[in-house]
């Protein structure tokens, strides 16, 4: 299943209005790390339906957010709760350490 | 539920997918399991000015006519990573990392290569925050900025001056003398000539400075041994490629320390029924080309293993009579001669056995199997078991005794 894009507003809903536990990976469509790590969220969403969003931005239509959480290249995976910033993950990432960053996402 | 197919295919580069669309031609039952995006490395190649037949052509475009070519003849294709294997047996087993299990009679290592990593403090903490491996991904994010790229390779010097689209200045740190790269002629040419593009030579990088973002680099002259600071927001590593393939370290295959195969110009390693080809295996040139010439040729090899395999088994191993492995080499006469008396004897005395002839040029995994070093030389057997090996006497009572 693909991933939901999110435009500048609607990441601002999700994240800070809605407080949704998600993670939202930034990538471009030139990037061939990302054409990897995407697949593998893809995989993952599914199992996580209904606890945890799987969203993705296009990196060159959200460059004011690429300053707020000073992302100096793709793919990168950020983790949100609470409408509070939890951390991310950059470049090429194993399913493994996706999963067991959620895990602390969502326990934490 | 074990799927099986005659070759396998791991890596869906130029070599893999070159090895696939012979296997599909030769109607070989042919899978490629690739775990990322068709094309492999070639995949992240804007430009390739080089393939024979393509003036220009980007790298995946060029992926995408070679994959289409294979699925012409059939091929399969599986996106998955596959992480054990066992090669012991005649039938290859391939494990992935979904649990999903494939046999195979031939498998072919095509899995290409990773980037290095230095691991110098600051280079895994600031990936993505200005420590970057691949500029068309990232180049754009330095727009204005000043950037430092590791390395002197083809990779290095043309991603450099492809960095200089977007960064008001990019320092190469290399490792030679004064006006020495690694990269092609043309390439070196250009980048000197590049107004932005800035050397300094002999050093490494020690360190890659910042903490939520890179604020500079830590260089080492590796010649004075002194270390300096030069102040930069981005910092592209390309310091060369490691072969991917810790997955077969326990698989029996020989394998560099460096992480390649060596293989025969057959493509055979030192297991029979697998081959290395492309970034695995030890060689001379790195190119699609070559990639593909290797693929091609580590096809036919499998698919002549293959037929060989399926031919001794249903002649040799399932024959109701006594059959004689007899091995020779045409450029041995003694074992010609041996030959030609050794069936004539067998023609003078009925029909209990039969004569399998093995060339020792063409058919090595035989002589491997039944541990064959020199010919003339006759292995016995009844329902494919070994019964017994002939001491080849030119003398033919002595060699009629021990066989009737």
């Amino acid at each position: 299943m693909s991933l939901q894009e999110l435009d500048a507003n609607r990441f601002e809903e999700i994240i800070y209005d809605n407080c949704e536990p998600c993670l939202v990976i930034f990538r471009r469509k030139t990037c061939h790390v990302c054409k990897e790590v995407v697949p593998i969220l893809e995989e993952l969403q599914p199992q996580y339906e209904g606890k945890f969003g799987f969203y993705y931005v296009d990196a060159e239509e959200v460059k004011s957010l690429l300053q707020r959480f000073s992302l100096k290249g793709v793919p990168q995976i950020l983790f949100f709760n609470e409408g509070e910033y939890r951390g991310k993950l950059a470049g090429k990432i194993e399913e493994e350490t996706i999963e067991e960053k959620i895990a602390e996402v969502l326990g934490a | 539920m074990v799927n099986s197919y005659d070759l396998i295919i791991i890596g869906g580069g130029p070599a893999g997918l070159s090895a696939a669309i012979y296997g599909g031609r030769a109607k070989l039952k042919t899978l490629v399991i690739n775990k990322g995006t068709i094309g492999g490395l070639a995949d992240t190649t804007r430009e390739i000015v080089n393939y024979p037949g393509y003036i220009q052509v980007s790298g995946p475009d060029l992926m995408k006519d070679f994959q289409k070519h294979a699925k012409h003849f059939n091929v399969e294709f599986l996106k998955e990573e596959v992480i054990s294997v066992d090669f012991s047996q005649e039938d290859k087993l391939i494990k992935t990392k979904k649990g999903k299990e494939f046999s195979a009679k031939a498998v072919i290592v095509a899995c290409g290569s990773e980037p290095r990593i230095l691991n110098i403090p600051g280079e895994k903490t600031l990936r993505g925050s200005g420590v970057a491996y691949c500029a068309t991904c990232d180049a754009e994010f330095f727009e204005g900025e000043d950037v430092v790229v590791v390395g002197s390779g083809d990779q290095a010097i043309e991603e450099g001056m492809y960095i200089t689209k977007f960064a008001r200045k990019v320092t190469v740190i290399v490792l030679h003398d004064e006006g020495i790269l690694d990269c092609n002629k043309v390439s070196a040419e250009r980048a000197f000539n590049n107004g932005k593009m800035e050397f300094i030579w002999n050093s490494t990088i020690e360190e890659v400075l910042g903490k939520e973002n890179v604020e500079g680099v830590k260089i080492k002259n590796i010649k004075t041994g002194t270390s300096s600071q030069l102040i930069c927001q981005g910092i592209f590593f390309f310091v060369g490629m490691i072969p991917s393939t810790h997955f077969l370290k326990d698989s029996g295959l020989e394998i560099e320390k460096s992480g390649y195969i060596p293989a025969n110009d057959r493509m055979e390693t030192n297991l029979e029924g697998i081959y290395a080809v492309g970034d695995n295996r030890v060689k001379y040139l790195r190119q699609v080309v070559s990639a593909a010439g290797d693929g091609a040729t580590a096809a036919v090899a499998a698919e002549r293993y293959i037929a060989e395999l399926k031919d001794f088994n249903a002649n040799i191993l399932k024959n109701d009579k006594k059959i004689l492995l007899l091995f020779f080499n045409v450029l041995i006469n003694e074992s010609l001669e041996f030959s030609t008396l050794l069936e004539r004897l067998i023609s003078e005395n009925g029909d209990e056995y039969k004569i399998f002839k093995v060339d020792m040029a063409t058919k090595k995994h035989l002589a491997g199997k039944y541990e064959i070093g020199k010919v003339p030389a006759v292995v016995v057997l009844d329902k494919g078991n070994v019964i017994k090996r002939l001491d080849c006497s030119m003398d033919k009572e002595k060699l009629k005794s021990q066989l009737f």
